[in-house]
């Protein structure tokens, strides 16, 4: 959606990060396995671009956004940001530098303070970094009140006085204090409802045109990614399964996955009819990951191939009870993510599609 | 988003009528809204209102004479520093608390008022240490004179200065505070009461005529005045004279039980206050950086809770002898660990919370992560078993005065419950009604408004306000 053109040195180079949360039991806690909440995520972000990342609910996209700005500590990767390894800085050289990365969060209840009123919510990150003070500081959050739709009227008032669309722009506006270059921007729309949800769109998109911040822009579905990205990378089970320019990617999926998540996008304007799409079976636990393609359980592509393949390349799984025939490949061995036949940059994790 | 803008800005110019409220605001209005929390407050007051005005309500010596044909204020004299502290505090929270509902320049006015009041009495303290007999002849003159002058400094203040001091009310509220420990220091300094203390001297002038005029206070006793000068004036019933009586040593009990409220308020304050900061420390640290650190506190913690703490306050007032401060800081030393547990649990919560990773994300130190954005958030339990805290403190000197180890000559409740049971088994009524009956309102006052804070605060009797 913006005019920034896409070569050069990347602002944000994201390489094999993983988060591992672990698994607690017993008296003495001892650590009986881990979520793998991010195994092995790499993505890289141009400055003044958006990349969508889409998933299910759970399938480790908050943790991914939440890793890369060290809110949760990483257990494997790197993040480099201007081609500096984030990871490195300390103290306070890293509280220096976060002034250039925000988060607008998920949840508008629990991401303002209710102790502190919405001027000292968005004044104080300015003051802490030195950007201004005083009767200047007072100017700067009514003007960011203002520019994200709300009455400068209300610095003096406490985040219950509001509504969840408000306070999400409060959240925008607090982003937006610290003049960063980057902001991950967790479902900052999907607590709103739709008329809300294209007002915070557009004005995320005007914002980036006019300060050249690149997002990382997470979503569930892709019908709100569609609009915002330039690329988008599909996540399933804490792994990208496929990525590629937001054009590209919908109009020739080439994950299993991502057909299924475009088939439940509300058709709006013209395009090629899809047949719905629907999943069998719960989103596999990410604590035990089934073998294999993590999809594969769930897979109609794999369905499909197996019917017409040999007997020797398919093999039998069970899914909630019911005997499912699909490739013994995809029950086995883990796709990786590679160029695919469609535009260069086009990469998907899946053996059956090519 | 321009509907939304129109919408925002109508509704924001209905905005200015209701001022902003702060969710402890609502929390301390629900509070209150009920009847027993509101009542438990009137008597909680009440009991403030006697800890700070006691020797103006109960005082063997006037509060004005003329004796030999000279005005004086014996009241005023033989005031002690901890009278005139609590006295300038008091005034200091009142205009405090004011401060965010008043006008510009009544918060000139008060600052001034409060520099009038420091600069007479700055100039008496420099005067009384070189002339001695100045401030013996005249010294209560002058405590009258300065603070006639510092009202009407101040009325003047209200009446002449529009100014307008851009402050914001937390520098205001710096500026009171600064201003009032001034006060504080520089009253204290001139503060010397006459070493030797005879409460029926004005008794005796008044009896030889000496005495043209007195206002004496409503109760004319104080608390530790044995009536030496009346034969047989110990244990007397009530009676129009000595309205709840006397006690052993013939010292009034109104008076006794009017200034005990200094004890029980400072013991219940004072030792929650230091059980709070400390279970804020312990536990905050526990919560934030959890793992190690965490379970170490535990262990900490559970040592703390197996201590006993009745035994312990006994055996140290045995050893190191009777102290309120010792009772203190024992009592708040053993109780800390309830406190300690509630902010560990509240920040571990706290510290995946969106607004504190936002915190984090916005490069803010930790000092305002911890006190500015986890604190107060994880206070509100806190407050809840405080005033439970604060009535088991007062039980626990009650208790140790009941059972003898309580100060040794200031009046307090638990001392005079004590007595009430005498020698050879007599039972003297008045000295077991009246305090009993004040523990018990004090006690039940504190777990009224505890339970009041608990049903405010929780979250399934609200709606609305706390989301
Ligand atoms: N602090 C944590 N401790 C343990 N497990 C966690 C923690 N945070 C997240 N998880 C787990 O990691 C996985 C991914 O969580 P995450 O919040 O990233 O999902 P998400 O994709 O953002 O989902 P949603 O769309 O619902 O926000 C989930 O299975 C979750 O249970
Ligand atoms: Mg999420």
């Amino acid at each position: 959606m913006s005019q920034v053109p896409a070569n050069g040195r990347p602002l944000l180079e994201v390489d094999d990060l993983r988060t591992y949360f672990p698994v607690r039991r017993g008296v003495f806690l001892r650590t009986v396995g881990h979520v793998k909440a991010v195994d092995g995520v790499s993505f890289s972000i141009q400055p003044g671009r958006t990349l969508g990342l889409v998933g299910e609910s759970g399938c480790g996209k908050s943790t991914v956004g939440r890793t890369l700005l060290r809110l949760i500590p990483a257990t494997s990767g790197s993040v480099r940001y201007k081609g500096e390894d984030f990871f490195s800085y300390r103290g306070e050289e890293l509280r220096k530098l976060r002034r250039q990365m925000q988060i607008v969060f998920q949840d508008p209840v629990s991401s303002l303070n209710p102790r502190m009123t919405v001027g000292n919510i968005i004044g104080e990150p300015m003051q802490v970094h030195g950007l201004a003070s005083g009767s200047g500081r007072d100017e700067m959050v009514a003007g960011l009140l203002e520019r994200v739709g709300l009455d400068p009227a209300y610095v003096t008032r406490y985040p219950h006085e509001f509504s969840g669309g408000q306070r999400q722009r409060i959240g925008i506006a607090r982003a937006l204090a610290l003049n960063p270059n980057f902001i991950v921007c967790d479902e900052a729309v999907s607590a709103l409802d739709v008329s809300i949800q294209s007002q915070i769109l557009n004005l995320l998109g005007d914002l980036q045109k006019e300060r050249g911040i690149a997002y990382l822009f997470i979503a569930h579905n892709l019908a709100v990614v569609e609009h915002i990205s330039d690329d988008v990378a599909v996540m399933y089970l804490g792994r990208i399964v496929e990525q590629a320019s937001a054009r590209d990617l919908y109009s020739n999926p080439k994950h299993p996955y991502t057909m299924a998540l475009l088939s439940a996008v509300p058709e709006l304007n013209p395009r090629p009819r899809r047949r719905r799409i629907v999943l069998p079976g719960e989103v596999p636990s990410a604590v035990n990951p089934p073998g294999g393609c993590p999809f594969h359980p769930r897979c109609h592509l794999t369905r499909q191939a197996a019917s017409d393949a040999d007997a020797t390349e398919t093999a039998e799984i069970t899914v909630g009870g019911t005997k499912l025939r699909v490739l013994r490949r995809c029950a086995e061995e883990m796709p990786v993510l590679e160029q695919k036949q469609a535009e260069p940059g086009h990469c998907a994790a899946c053996w059956v599609t090519k | 988003m321009t509907s939304s803008t129109a919408t925002s800005v109508m509704t924001g110019a209905k905005a200015p009528a209701a001022r902003p409220r702060s969710l402890m605001a609502i929390v301390l209005r629900d509070t209150v809204s009920q009847l027993g929390a509101r009542l438990a407050v009137a008597w909680i007051g009440l009991l403030i209102l006697g800890a700070v005005f006691g020797p103006f309500i109960a005082n063997s010596f006037p509060l004005i004479a003329r004796v030999d044909g000279r005005w004086e204020s014996p009241m005023w004299r033989y005031l002690v520093p901890t009278d005139v502290v609590l006295l300038v505090v008091f005034i200091a929270t009142i205009i405090l608390c004011g401060v965010r509902q008043m006008t510009v320049p009544v918060k000139v006015g008060i600052v001034i008022w409060l520099l009038a009041l420091v600069i007479p009495l700055a100039l008496w303290a420099v005067l009384a240490r070189d002339l001695s007999w100045y401030r013996h002849e005249y010294g209560t003159g002058l405590v009258v004179i300065s603070l006639g002058v510092a009202f009407g400094l101040d009325l003047a203040v209200l009446v002449l200065v529009p100014l307008k001091l851009p402050l914001s009310s937390r520098q205001w509220t710096i500026l009171g505070l600064f201003a009032a420990a001034l006060t504080g220091i520089l009253v204290l300094h001139p503060v010397k009461p006459p070493t030797t203390i005879i409460y029926d001297q004005y008794r005796e002038l008044g009896r030889a005529g000496r005495m043209q005029f007195s206002l004496p206070a409503p109760v004319p006793y104080s608390p530790t005045d044995r009536l030496r000068d009346q034969p047989d004036a110990q244990l007397l019933a009530p009676d129009t004279r000595h309205w709840m009586g006397t006690e052993i040593n013939g010292a009034d009990v109104f008076s006794r039980m009017i200034h005990a409220s200094r004890v029980a308020l400072a013991i219940g304050f004072i030792a929650t206050g230091i059980a709070i900061v400390a279970g804020c420390a312990v536990g905050g640290v526990m919560g934030y950086f959890s793992g190690r650190v965490d379970m170490l506190g535990m262990r900490l913690l559970e040592i703390f809770e197996a201590i006993p703490t009745l035994f312990l306050l006994i055996s140290c007032v045995a050893f190191f002898g009777r102290s309120l401060y010792l009772v203190m800081v024992i009592i708040g030393l053993t109780s800390w660990s309830g406190y300690a547990r509630f902010v560990r649990a509240e920040f571990l919560r706290l510290r995946n919370q969106d607004f504190v990773l936002a915190a984090i994300a916005a490069g803010l130190p930790l000092r305002s992560v911890l006190f500015r954005h986890m604190l107060p958030n994880g206070l509100v339990p806190v407050l809840v078993s405080a005033s439970f805290g604060v009535a088991s403190a007062i039980l626990s000197e009650s208790v140790l005065s009941f059972l003898g180890l309580g100060l040794i000559d200031e009046p307090s409740w638990g001392d005079l419950l004590n007595q009430a049971t005498g020698q050879g088994g007599t039972f003297t009524w008045w000295l077991a009604v009246f305090p009993g009956l004040a523990i018990f309102l004090t006690v039940f006052s504190y777990n009224l408004i505890g339970e009041a804070l608990r049903d405010a605060l929780d979250p399934k009797l609200r709606d609305g306000a706390s989301d």
